[in-house]
């Protein structure tokens, strides 16, 4: 099937306004800076200059235009054409739909995501309509450790919640295609049981009363594919993740209403949160292998816009639901958290780019992997943008006193820069910037009980102040990391990044200093080049160089909870999730409180010390047959383990062991008999 | 947790002696269902090797004896329509450690009737990790990277194709 559109009449109207507005911002913007820049002709590094300004700018004025349509979208408060939203009478009646509710994981806190699942299972029981759904943890965990807290914790929620029958556990031996391969998986095996299939990650939460709306807007739309409700950052206390649940909360709803507003039914698919017509995506998003090298070739690994892509292909279409509430996730707790989930997306989406002209796809689809492409792009060409009007201010500076009658030959006109100009233009660049956050600030003053669950109107500008300014010295320092990750992955060095801070824990001093030690030098040298080109120009890059000078303190002081909480108690960057905490969200952090886990430091020695874990595991293993243990590492663990001599067991070697249950049942005999004897 | 904790006394309060090795392998299977007292595993113990005599019995075939006796046990039990070698048993183990059956003392499997309350709990706890299978297939999409390419590649019927490639 081809694309053809199945949004509303007005979607051209609304893509006229947004993308033809964005596209005459970027030419009357580049217009204006090539004036600027042509006072004494244009030399070749201020063409470059002018090329990667029309291209920051460009991004920029669609997202200025994407955030007026979303602040006129919530403004007239108005639902979008396109979608049938059900009447009283259909919301009231049993779903007839059944659907699965999955949730891939690899390697994570079992405390944590089990906790989520057994708020968000206890939240669809309590809309009545439990019977439509079933759960399915679908791990890929790799560490045998992990492996078998998730087999304990997923026996333990049974327990709690009656679940046998209805939350299942799922872990793969091979991870091929990591989460894709993971949901493909599940869909090969199970999906036909389905209906539709609503994709959570490892820290979603849902609430029922959403699922169970989304499940009835797959029901009355049949041509819908994919709905995907936007996730709100929730749950952490450090600075860093503060920030992003308030901007998320403030100036997110914005962003996300504009661009549901003109992508309507060609919107895109975020991998997570979203229901999907599983026949449908079955039958036509099973994911390509790219022809080439990497980065570009191989297997797909940002699988989301693709599938989304695919979906539409097929003639199905893919909604931004902004209106359903109810969809949560964590944000990373610190700067290098975020940096690193960076690193792991940028491959991703710059693969995209290959895909942009790929046969079939509808427009809108191939804007997707372009903007997706430009989310890390934006950042090289900002630096390179920065860099050339450097070197063209050198060049500048070269050309006159190579040639000290050059500024005799030109007119006075020429000689004297434009200041008024050039400020005006940076002011409306900075304008379109913040435009999002003051749309985003409008918005929630004009609802006094928003407001007031931000902390009031006074805390709430404040907050938004201090994000800004935060965001602000923050961009360098992503710019640069982003800008590392993008060149690394286009020129196929590899970015290697080993720590990971998964909680709220303080990032010490020493890790900051070693990841931001290049960004402090780099402002240095930026800052002295500047100064001596004019100090005029260090004034104009400040925003810039204090990021960079300031960057290992801010990552530090933006990782830390105590700071995080010091601000949540003056009543800043509250969000009215922490003031009045949905049920769903209170009931995840009760059960993670309550019901915690007892760690499993040796998952070989607690499946043969434990007689419920060995139990269990023998049992999953059991139902769920894997391939054989891998010969050489069994044979070894089972010297390891049935010598005489205690030797530890590698992690290859443990995996064998917990795939084979003759050997476990062996070892915990020989175990108990040695005990006796 | 249940730490591995062997009892020192032999399992042989029945009238016969039972060899010490019958003793230990008999103890290592009825602690694999969470009994951890001497006088459960005694108990138990005299439970499996009813009716036999007890001094001539192997480990291997008091095991075995063992494990029919569960078996049936839970057969009764469970009432569950389980095929497969050594399934009933794996997951009935499994249901009675997860539900703590254990707590009941031994007298909950050597006596017929089974409190209500662990038969309830039993049958819940029979770990179900996936329903049945319905083997389908996800065929790959193709994609045409770049369609203009690919029409002058083939016009010159030259070069790969420019097209995702099967796994």
């Amino acid at each position: 099937m081809h694309a053809h559109s199945f949004s509303p009449e007005s979607a051209g109207i609304r893509r006229l306004f947004v993308l033809g507005l964005a596209a005459v911002s970027t030419l009357v913007g580049t217009w204006e800076m090539h004036r600027l820049l042509s006072a004494r002709g244009t030399t070749v590094p201020e063409g470059v200059l002018l090329v990667l300004f029309a291209l920051c700018f460009g991004w920029i004025a669609l997202s200025f235009w994407t955030a007026v349509a979303g602040f006129l979208q919530l403004a007239v408060s108005k639902r979008l054409p396109g979608l049938r939203w059900p009447t009283a009478e259909e919301s009231a009646t049993r779903l007839t739909a059944r659907t699965s509710v999955v949730m891939p994981v690899h390697n994570e806190d079992p405390a944590s995501v089990f906790a989520n699942v057994q708020a968000t299972y206890e939240s669809v029981e309590a809309t009545g309509q439990l019977d439509a759904f079933d759960f399915y943890i679908l791990s890929d965990s790799t560490r045998p450790e992990a492996w078998i807290a998730e087999e304990l914790a997923w026996a333990d929620l049974c327990r709690r919640v009656g679940g046998q029958g209805r939350i299942f556990y799922r872990r793969r031996t091979d991870n091929t295609g990591k989460k894709a391969g993971n949901l493909q998986d599940f869909c090969e095996r199970w999906g036909r049981h389905y209906d539709f299939t609503i994709v959570l990650d490892a820290d979603s939460l849902m609430d029922g009363r959403t699922l169970v709306t989304m499940a009835r807007l797959m029901e009355l739309n049949p041509r819908a594919g994919i709905l995907q409700a936007p996730p709100l950052n929730v749950g952490r206390s450090t600075l860093f993740a503060r920030l992003q649940q308030f901007a998320g909360r403030v100036y997110g709803p914005v962003v996300a209403a504009g661009a549901a507003a003109w992508q309507l039914g060609e919107s895109n698919y975020w991998g997570h949160n979203a229901i999907i017509r599983t026949e449908a995506f079955i039958q036509h998003c099973g994911l390509p292998v790219l022809p080439g090298q990497q980065p570009f070739g191989g297997h797909i690994l940002s699988h989301d816009f693709v599938e989304a892509a695919l979906m539409r292909r097929a003639g199905y279409t893919v909604w931004l639901v902004t209106e359903l509430g109810g969809s949560f996730e964590q944000p990373p707790p610190s700067l290098l958290d975020y940096a690193q989930r960076d690193r792991r997306w940028c491959q991703g989406n710059l693969q995209h780019l290959s895909l942009v002209a790929a046969g079939g796809l509808h427009p809108i689809s191939r804007g997707h992997f372009l903007m997706g492409v430009m989310s890390y792009a934006a950042s090289p060409l900002w630096l390179l943008f920065l860099m050339s009007g450097l070197i063209a201010g050198l060049y500048d500076g070269w050309l006159s006193f190579s040639n000290p009658h050059l500024l005799e030959d030109l007119g006075p006109e020429a000689l004297a820069f434009d200041t008024t100009g050039a400020v005006r233009l940076f002011s409306v660049s900075m304008a379109m910037l913040f435009a999002p956050k003051c749309f985003g600030l409008l918005l929630a003053l004009a609802s006094s009980r928003d407001s007031a669950r931000m902390g009031g109107r006074l805390r709430l500008v404040l907050s938004v102040v201090l994000e800004s300014v935060l965001a602000t010295l923050m961009a360098p320092v992503m710019m640069l990391f982003q800008s590392h990750f993008v060149f690394g992955t286009l020129l196929g060095y590899k970015v290697t990044w080993s720590s990971q801070q998964r909680d709220d824990a303080d990032l010490p001093w020493s890790e900051a200093a070693r990841r931001h030690a290049v960004h402090t030098t780099v402002g240095g040298v930026l800052s002295a080049v500047a100064f001596f080109l004019s100090p005029g120009l260090l004034l104009w890059l400040s925003p810039v160089v204090a990021g960079l000078l300031l960057s290992i303190p801010l990552s530090v002081f933006t990782s830390r909870a105590s700071l995080g909480l010091w601000l949540e108690r003056l009543g800043l960057l509250v969000i009215p999730e922490e003031t009045e905490p949905p049920r769903v969200l209170e009931r995840a952090q009760e059960v993670a409180e309550e019901h915690a886990l007892e760690p499993v430091r040796d998952a070989v020695d607690h499946v043969l010390s434990d007689a419920k874990a060995h139990a269990l595991h023998l049992a999953l293993l059991e139902s769920q047959p894997s391939p054989a243990a891998v010969p050489m590492a069994l044979a070894s663990a089972r010297r390891k383990l049935l010598g005489d001599d205690v030797e530890p067991l590698s992690p290859p070697e443990k995996t064998a062991v917990l795939l084979d249950a003759h050997t476990l049942t062996e070892a915990r005999e020989r175990r108990l008999t040695l005990a006796v004897s | 947790m249940d730490s591995v904790t062997t009892p020192n006394t032999c399992p042989s309060v029945t009238t016969d002696w039972v060899r010490p090795e019958t003793c230990v392998a008999l103890d290592a299977f009825f602690q694999g269902f969470g009994f951890e007292a001497a006088e459960d595993l005694a108990a138990l113990a005299a439970w499996a090797l009813e009716g036999v005599t007890a001094s001539n019995v192997k480990p291997q075939a008091a095991v075995a004896l063992a494990r029919a006796r569960v078996e049936t046990w839970l057969t009764r039990v469970l009432d569950m329509d389980v095929v497969g070698e050594g399934r009933l048993l794996t997951r009935g183990r499994a249901a009675f450690v997860l539900s703590d059956g254990a707590r009941f003392g031994a007298t909950v499997l050597t006596r017929d009737a089974v409190p209500r309350e662990l038969s309830r709990a039993l049958r819940a706890a029979v770990p179900v990790p996936v329903p049945a299978q319905v083997a389908t297939l996800m065929p790959e999409q193709q994609l045409v990277l770049w369609p203009l390419g690919e029409r002058l590649r083939r016009w010159l019927r030259a070069g790969q194709p420019d097209m995702s490639i099967s796994r």
